[in-house]
């Protein structure tokens, strides 16, 4: 006991330093999250009351019976995992281009357009894309038609939403995946390519079992960003599709979202607690699975 | 030797038209919301691909000048003052508890506080601000510029970078001067925070640049527009019937250029920061 004491007093101070962040944290961050647990396990009508009426598991019953959530979470898996690959592929592909010796002047030129999305104000990009996609306002569908190629559908068709807010995301999200591709490059161990061109590896055989490997820590972190980035897509959908057409882009963010806005808080809370369990489930998988070593 | 390192003409050119093509393209968008911004709307319906207005007017700025009952320069002052007093609220209160968390990791309470962090951020961002509306009712705050100023003032990124500098600092400057007596405090303000200038401009920096395009809990913790900030007003107006395409494009612009040149101006000390941070996370 009285070396608990001792300690803190002589840990006072710092528990004056972190106070004022530990009040946050706990105020517009853990005390939300429990709330939302508990709303979850409550009748909507009565959620916001002093005494909620408990239902045990029924809201999650309900929406885990509910055919629009599961075919908006099925469609989130899909999105994510389209985004993920498209994202990753991209910022990869151009980390490369740019790292490589085939640039020697305006790389950084070539950086900053890419990045220059990502500090963009999302909505303002997005109600750009929006646009650029509207078939009588719209650049895109005026350049198709000047060079003699189909329109393209964009945000009205159900064929080609997911795509079309795909393209807009990649712009706004892929500029930060591409400098942790980069910055990893630029700190890799170029003796060992030397090493491996003398011993007479092709280019190809440099990049699969030399630099690749090397850039495990890299992958590792942009998967896990970019996985709990596209599972909540939620501010695209809201700017440019509202979750249409025919709920092609309805994710589970926007339809929980729109469940609270039509007071079915427990529904909605629910579901805010499944997706949150996913997420952590998906990105602690993918992180194990990318902090394994090799062949074990 | 070394023939196939060095890059041969084809591939380079090949590698220019790739980068650049790819370029214009991301740069595009900016382009065409320029554009748009000086242009009326019916001349952007007959010709969507012009590359210059055909007249260049501000006067969209002041037909714009009242957006849903309220003025722009109202959104412009919300902005300014709700992502200046977050960001510094935010640098502030995470620095202190960042340094407080990396010096005395096994306190009682500290790693409770350091998992709450954690798991926050890994909640859905979208549906945490919904119960935070509970929150703020409960607290008083709703329709309050307190109460958007502290929800923005936390985030992951600026954490990982403080807590990845404040670990970085060897243990013997700290302990040369405990030995030399000085006080914790001392230590703090004499010692740790000159060493911490360079981190706290780089957080500082991209904290604004995160915060200034918020919208989401602004909108959420408001009562009526008067508290709404520039990309609110965006989308509010994005949303309107009757569209008036020359005005969203100039409100698009206004929302955009403030941050877009912060950026350009400081993109070094941005991109390794944002870089740094995520790697830490």
């Amino acid at each position: 006991m009285t070396d608990v004491l001792a300690t803190l007093s002589r840990d006072r101070i710092f528990y004056l330093f972190v106070a004022p962040f530990a009040a946050l944290t706990i105020l517009f961050g853990v005390w939300p999250i429990l709330l939302s647990i508990q709303v979850s396990f409550t009748a909507s009508a009565t959620a916001l009351r002093p005494n909620p009426t408990y239902v045990g598991l029924a809201n999650y019953a309900a929406v885990l019976a509910d055919p629009i959530f599961l075919a908006s979470l099925g469609r989130t898996l899909l999105y994510t995992l389209l985004s993920v690959v498209a994202n990753l592929a991209f910022a990869l592909g151009f980390a490369i281009l740019l790292d490589s010796r085939l640039l020697k002047r305006g790389s950084l030129f070539f950086r900053l357009a890419i990045f220059l999305p990502v500090i963009t104000p999302d909505v303002a990009g997005y109600v750009v894309w929006r646009w650029l996609y509207d078939r009588s306002f719209g650049a895109l569908n005026a350049f198709l038609t000047l060079v003699g190629l189909p329109p393209f559908g964009g945000l009205s068709s159900v064929d080609t939403a997911m795509l079309a807010i795909l393209i807009a995301e990649l712009w706004h999200h892929a500029g930060f995946y591409m400098i942790i591709f980069l910055a990893n490059l630029s700190i890799r161990d170029r003796a060992l390519e030397e090493a491996a061109h003398i011993d007479g590896a092709t280019t190809w055989q440099r990049w699969r079992y030399v630099i690749l490997p090397q850039l495990r820590p890299a992958l590792v972190i942009n998967s896990v960003y970019a996985l709990i980035q596209f599972l909540k897509t939620f501010t695209v959908v809201v700017v440019m599709t509202k979750g249409g057409p025919s709920d092609q882009t309805n994710f589970v963010s926007y339809y929980a979202y729109q469940l609270f806005d039509q007071a079915r808080y427990g529904e909605a809370t629910a579901m805010a607690t499944i997706l949150f369990a996913i997420v952590i489930v998906l990105s602690l998988t993918a992180y194990r699975l990318g902090d394994r070593e090799p062949g074990q | 030797m070394n023939e196939d390192i060095r890059p041969n003409r084809l591939l380079q050119a090949l590698a220019y038209l790739v980068a650049t093509g790819t370029s214009l393209l991301f740069l595009y968008p900016y382009w065409w919301m320029l554009v748009s911004a000086f242009r009326p709307t019916r001349a952007i319906l007959s010709d969507p691909l012009r590359l210059w207005p055909e007249t260049l007017s501000f006067r969209i700025f002041s037909e714009i000048g009242r957006i849903g009952g309220v003025e722009l320069s109202t959104y412009i002052v919300n902005s300014l003052l709700i992502t200046t007093l977050s960001t510094a609220l935010g640098v502030i209160v995470t620095a202190l508890g960042a340094y407080a968390l990396v010096r005395r990791p096994k306190a009682p309470g500290f790693s409770l506080v350091r998992y709450g962090f954690l798991v926050t951020i890994m909640y859905p961002y979208m549906l945490l601000v919904i119960p935070v509306y509970l929150v703020m009712f409960k607290l008083g705050l709703l329709g309050s510029y307190a109460g958007i100023i502290l929800f923005l003032a936390l985030g992951p990124l600026q954490f990982f970078l403080f807590e990845q500098f404040f670990r970085k600092i060897p243990n013997e400057v700290i302990e040369a001067a405990v030995i030399d007596g000085a006080s914790e405090w001392q230590i703090l303000t004499r010692v740790v925070l000159p060493m911490a200038a360079p981190i706290t401009a780089t957080v500082a920096l991209i904290t604004f640049l995160l915060n200034w395009a918020q919208w989401f809990p602004i909108m959420v913790i408001s009562r009526s527009p008067d508290t709404y900030t520039l990309p609110v007003a965006l989308l509010s107006m994005n949303s309107e019937l009757g569209t008036n395409f020359q005005g969203i494009m100039a409100l698009a612009v206004l929302t955009t250029l403030p941050v877009a040149l912060l950026f350009l101006f400081a993109q070094k000390r941005v991109m390794e920061g944002m870089a740094a941070g995520a790697v830490k996370g």
